[in-house]
């Protein structure tokens, strides 16, 4: 059985998902230029994924992490909580496309 | 230089409850022999919103689906179970937790290299004519000519000016002592964030070892 997504697709998606994050996470003035210096590192490593792997359909069970994961991210509201996961959302990403953390 | 239990002040009185309670020990004990989506698991987990263990089974399906082999079904099952019972208890209670598990991960793994006995917890460092810091360091290795200091972070966002200016005046002043004393941070989190973190510092962290969460296991290596 194959999903219907493709691997750029998914991170298209993440990728939307982690910006509303970051703009909770942006709240927090002190950490503003860590949050943006780390929303940087981290797109630019999903967004390699997305080149390389680009038209990769992916396999049901990945696509529903990936959108059990953006779930996950869109239930936090509180901003130290959203930094904390800046961190650990692409992480969980990158573990689900089997591509290491 | 001498090491030396730190004094036990309230706050130390308890979080001496908290690093002594079962689920810590538990939880280190599953992580120690976990792999790096494991730890990313725990993390996620112990930080997350979501309690149900469906939702994250769902996420990590490299762990829980059926491709997984059965011994990593139940190791990440365990290491579920344990960080869901620290994300049920309230946001300052797991904030404590989460920093005690840290801490005793690290114990267990530099363990396996120096020998249980070496390694000690909440423990000061004193230098001959040197004014003591009051905070203790979370994890020492006190062996005779290869002592090690160790602070334990939750996370990249945890690694700030002070800590690094304490372990690296430790290690200096071992220095002046004509000692060694290795220092280092072990942070619960990726090494792309630690790196991103440590960018933005001025202290200096030169000499300081960095163990992120997919490095670990260089805490149980030679050299780590």
């Amino acid at each position: 059985m194959t999903g219907t997504r493709t691997v750029a697709a998914a991170i298209a998606d993440a990728l939307d998902a982690y910006e509303t994050l970051a703009g909770i996470g942006e709240s927090i003035d002190d950490e503003w230029t860590y949050v943006t210096d780390l929303c940087e590192a981290w797109r630019s490593r999903l967004e390699e994924i997305a080149a390389t792997r680009d038209s990769e359909i992916l396999e049901p069970t990945i696509d529903g992490a990936i959108d059990r994961a953006i779930d996950e991210i869109g239930r936090i509201s509180d901003p130290h909580r959203a930094i904390d996961w800046l961190s650990t959302f692409p992480q969980v990403v990158l573990v689900a496309l089997g591509d290491g953390a | 230089m001498r090491f030396q239990d730190a004094a036990r002040d309230g706050r130390a009185v308890v979080y001496a409850g908290i690093q002594a309670d079962p689920l810590v020990a538990r939880a280190a004990a599953s992580l120690a022999d976990a792999s790096t989506a494991q730890r990313v698991l725990a993390r996620a987990v112990m930080n997350g919103e979501s309690t149900d263990p469906d939702a994250w089974r769902a996420m990590f399906p490299s762990l829980f689906g059926r491709g997984a082999d059965p011994a990593t079904i139940e190791q990440s099952e365990a290491i579920l179970a344990a960080a869901l019972e620290v994300a049920e208890r309230g946001e300052q209670v797991r904030s404590q937790f989460r920093g005690a598990i840290v801490e005793e991960l690290t114990a267990r793994l530099l363990a396996r290299r120096v020998g249980a006995p070496a390694v000690r917890r909440e423990r000061r460092i004193l230098f001959d004519g040197v004014h003591a810091e009051i905070h203790p360091y979370d994890v020492t290795v006190e062996r005779d000519g290869a002592a090690e200091a160790w602070d334990c972070k939750w996370g990249a966002r945890g690694i700030n000016a002070d800590v690094l200016h304490q372990l690296d005046d430790a290690r200096t002043h071992a220095a002046d002592e004509d000692g060694s004393l290795r220092v280092g941070l072990v942070v619960f989190d990726a090494e792309r964030s630690c790196a991103v973190r440590l960018d933005r510092q001025t202290a200096p962290a030169g000499a300081t070892r960095l163990i992120a969460l997919e490095t670990l296991d260089d805490l149980a290596r030679t050299n780590p």
